[in-house]
């Protein structure tokens, strides 16, 4: 009889905590209920014997505690989910949740990290990125310290200071370790390779590659990076050369074709038929392309405004010849017109150089198009 | 438009020194049984069949494992697959070790297994190597650790979970990582997935556009090697997204349930049913992918919570792709008949909360209508937002990574910033929130 009775009341209390549980789980689905609710998920937890109800109850008042704020009583109902649960993942999560947190000591520093990083994306953020440097120097043993740093050189890159992000990021290297170390080092050698500033990114790639537990196979595939970066800024070089040399030639070809810089200012003054005919048509190919892809859109405006000025050029000098000569012979005209594919060709290689968009012709040559 | 500069870019490649094509490579794919399994591994053209990996198989030059990543085939309760990459692309052995436990050290991890590897095509003449290793017959809520890769070159210990028994622990809590369009925005996407590794999700959950252009080998190095501490760790499915291009590259690094494309399966309450959105031909939409997901929905009638993930977004406030007409027409009627609980989709680069919908009727709660969330801020360049659409609850143009929480009460999507703020806290409208 007593049996019964204890199984009998056995079964009620676990209904009546099943119902409890339930009802916190409403009152946690409205934002106005939700510290009504942690109360009601505590108790749950507290009550005593435990309950299966009891592990999920502590995990349940630390994630809402944690919503609005209250910290330290997050960590202390997901140290009750530790002492409490067998549950692997429950307890995978309660540690990281926990590490998360961190200790009550960072709490302030953490606010003002999150703060300061979401007031960086937000307007101006040089006050924010200055007053993250200065919470970062003053916290040195702040457990989420790679990321402040990261957080703060991705900042100043994007805000166009790539130097001040690496100097950064060179500083905090040399004051971290292990992981942390190979993070910010990793970040350093991508902003570099961003920022021309290949050595730089060679030479802390070696540094990282020479810690035992260095991960290579990262290492390898930044190294690759450093090396078309390498190669593509000699092709860079060399079209500039040859953009300038054209430049210079034109110049001077017209200047001897209409004997004065006067008369050859005249000349560029007037449109040739070549740009009366290409304006227009660049301008509608610009056009379309602004529908359509912004990265593919900015290069083609480049290249079309380029191919004007070219072809402008090109028409003048045409003109200026046929003025003093009376005729333009094939050779003249085949010379000029390689020239002109070499001026085209080198700007278009420097439009598309930018925003991976060479990556993207080439994909594009080799395999055809793909989808916006 | 690319078709205008093609001319003038002949010559321009710098593409480096490919290695040459190897004859012995044949593209079209092929088909193998997974051992203890009950199912098959299938790779597609761009990729040569997969093969059973022996012990004794060549070592390359450099056989370290990298680029480690979970996925599943099977049931996520008893299976996982691992797969990864070697610094050479010769190594042909795919082994794996483990042991039930958390952190085990690499001396406990006394059970091993072969696994399978293929090699497949990217760009240029390059040719790649996948290895994979699959376990079967686990134990449903369990938590292993393990090692990838050959003798004497394996990788770290590694700690994974299987999906819980829902019918042995009914009060069981999931957490999946929601996250979408990473595409050429690999910084936030590294900073997203240590604010997602903090939270300690279940499963991820992606929802398209890792890359921009599938094709690319090295697009995909840079999305998996950033994310590896969390996907070495967490399997992660992915719906195809448009920038995916059905290429080679990413079925062969992806392993998923079913055609890689059109699935469902359960995880928790949960059952999560993927759609292909853009596949090769568009008319399978309408048909042969529609029906795909009728079936998976009568499937998982039962289910404590359903919800959709695809790529383009049924309702979105982006100005740059917005709602897609096609896809209200041909999959919303289903969505509604089946009282789908949650649509998660990208695309649009952005973070964004409809009001619960039914057809075009915003309704009074979400318990009679469907919420379709945009989760495209995995690095992407941002999208800008239209104001004061109808169907719209919140929508933000930032980055963000979101977690999906389910019990069997609850189910509860909550958006957070690359600095960790919850988007719910500027708008409780952005949390999306369903009890029964």
């Amino acid at each position: 009889m007593i049996r019964f009775v204890l199984a009998l009341w056995l079964l009620g209390s676990r209904v009546a905590v099943a119902d409890d549980y339930q009802a916190a789980s409403k009152l946690a689905g409205d934002p106005a209920t939700v510290p009504a609710a942690i109360v009601a998920f505590e108790a749950i937890g507290d009550a005593r014997p435990t309950t299966r109800w009891t592990d999920n109850a502590w995990s349940e008042a630390g994630r809402l505690a944690e919503r609005i704020g209250e910290l330290e009583r997050a960590r202390h109902a997901y140290e009750q989910v530790l002492a409490l649960t067998d549950d692997a993942v429950l307890r995978q999560r309660a540690r990281a949740t926990l590490a998360r947190l961190g200790g009550a000591r960072w709490d302030a520093v953490r606010r003002e990290h999150v703060g300061w990083v979401a007031e960086s994306m937000r307007g101006d953020p040089r006050a924010a990125l200055t007053a993250l440097e200065k919470l970062a120097t003053e916290q040195p043993d702040y457990p989420d310290r790679a990321n402040l740093w990261l957080a703060i050189a991705r900042g100043w890159e994007l805000d166009g200071d790539g130097e001040r992000a690496l100097e950064l990021l060179r500083a905090a290297i040399a004051k971290t370790t292990g992981r942390d170390q190979a993070q910010l080092g990793f970040a350093f050698a991508r902003i570099a390779t961003r920022g021309g500033e290949l050595d730089a990114a060679t030479a802390v790639l070696d540094q990282l590659a020479a810690a035992p537990d260095a991960d290579r196979a990262a290492i390898a595939n930044l190294r690759e990076h450093v090396e078309t970066a390498a190669r593509r800024a000699w092709i860079r070089r060399g079209m500039w050369f040859a953009v300038a040399i054209l430049g210079g030639l034109a110049a001077f070809v017209l200047r001897r074709e209409t004997g004065s810089w006067r008369t050859t200012a005249r000349r560029l003054i007037r449109p040739p038929s070549e740009a009366v005919f290409l304006i227009p048509v660049a301008g509608v190919m610009v056009a379309v392309a602004m529908t359509g892809n912004p990265v593919v859109a900015r290069a083609l405006l480049l290249i079309l405004g380029a191919g004007v000025i070219v072809a402008w050029i090109s028409g003048a000098l045409f003109e200026a010849h046929r003025v003093r000569h009376g005729q333009i012979g094939a050779r003249r005209a085949s010379a000029q017109a390689v020239l002109v594919i070499g001026a085209i060709g080198s700007v278009t290689y420097l439009a598309i150089d930018r925003d991976r968009l060479l990556d993207l012709v080439e994909e594009t040559v080799e395999h055809g198009p793909s989808a916006d | 438009m690319r078709l205008i500069i093609f001319p003038f870019l002949i010559g321009a490649c710098v593409r480096g020194n490919p290695q040459a094509a190897d004859p012995a490579f044949t593209d079209t794919g092929g088909k193998i049984e997974v051992p203890g399994c009950g199912y098959s591994v299938t790779t597609r053209e761009g990729a040569e069949a997969p093969k059973l990996s022996s012990p004794i198989g060549l070592l390359g030059a450099d056989p370290t494992p990298r680029l480690v990543h979970l996925g599943f085939i099977g049931d996520p309760k008893t299976s996982i697959v691992a797969q990864w990459r070697t610094v050479d692309e010769e190594t042909a052995v795919s082994r794996i070790r483990f042991a039930v436990g958390d952190d085990l050290p690499a001396e406990q991890l006394t059970q091993e297994a072969d696994g399978l590897d293929f090699r497949y095509k990217a760009t240029g003449k390059d040719i790649y190597r996948q290895h994979q290793a699959h376990l079967c017959g686990l134990t449903a809520g369990a938590t292993y650790s393990y090692q990838v890769g050959s003798p004497g070159n394996f990788s770290p210990v590694y700690t994974f979970h299987t999906a819980p028994d829902i019918v042995a622990n009914p009060d069981t809590e999931t957490v999946f990582g929601v996250i979408g369009d990473a595409r050429d925005g690999y910084d936030i996407w590294e900073q997203l997935v240590g604010l997602l590794r903090q939270r300690s999700p279940d499963l991820i959950l992606f929802t398209g556009d890792a890359v921009t252009i599938g094709l690319v080998q090295n697009e995909w190095e840079e999305f998996f090697g950033r994310a590896e501490p969390l996907l070495a760790r967490t399997p992660m499915v992915f719906a195809h997204g448009n920038h995916e291009v059905n290429a080679a590259p990413y079925y062969s690094q992806v392993a998923l349930p079913g055609d890689q494309e059109n699935f469902g399966f359960d995880y928790g309450h949960v059952h999560v049913t993927v759609a292909n959105d853009t596949p090769a031909d568009i008319s399978a939409i309408a048909g042969a992918y529609r029906t795909a997901m009728i079936d998976d929905f009568e499937r998982s009638r039962s289910a404590t919570w359903k919800v959709l993930m695809h790529h383009q977004p049924i309702w979105s406030s982006a100005t740059a792709h917005g709602s897609s007409m096609f896809l209200q027409e041909h999959w919303m009627p289903v969505i509604d008949q089946y009282a789908i609980d949650l649509v998660l989709a990208g695309h649009d680069h952005d973070f964004e909360m409809s009001n619960p919908l039914r057809a075009t009727a915003v309704q009074a709660t979400n318990a009679t209508g469907t919420v379709y969330a945009v989760v495209g801020g995995a690095g992407a360049e941002l999208y800008g937002i239209d104001e004061d659409l109808f169907h719209s609850a919140y929508a933000e143009s930032t980055y963000s990574a979101s977690t999906l929480r389910a019990t069997k009460n609850l189910l509860e999507l909550e958006a957070f910033r690359p600095d960790g703020s919850s988007i719910a806290d500027t708008d409780p409208d952005a949390r999306f929130t369903k009890t029964k």
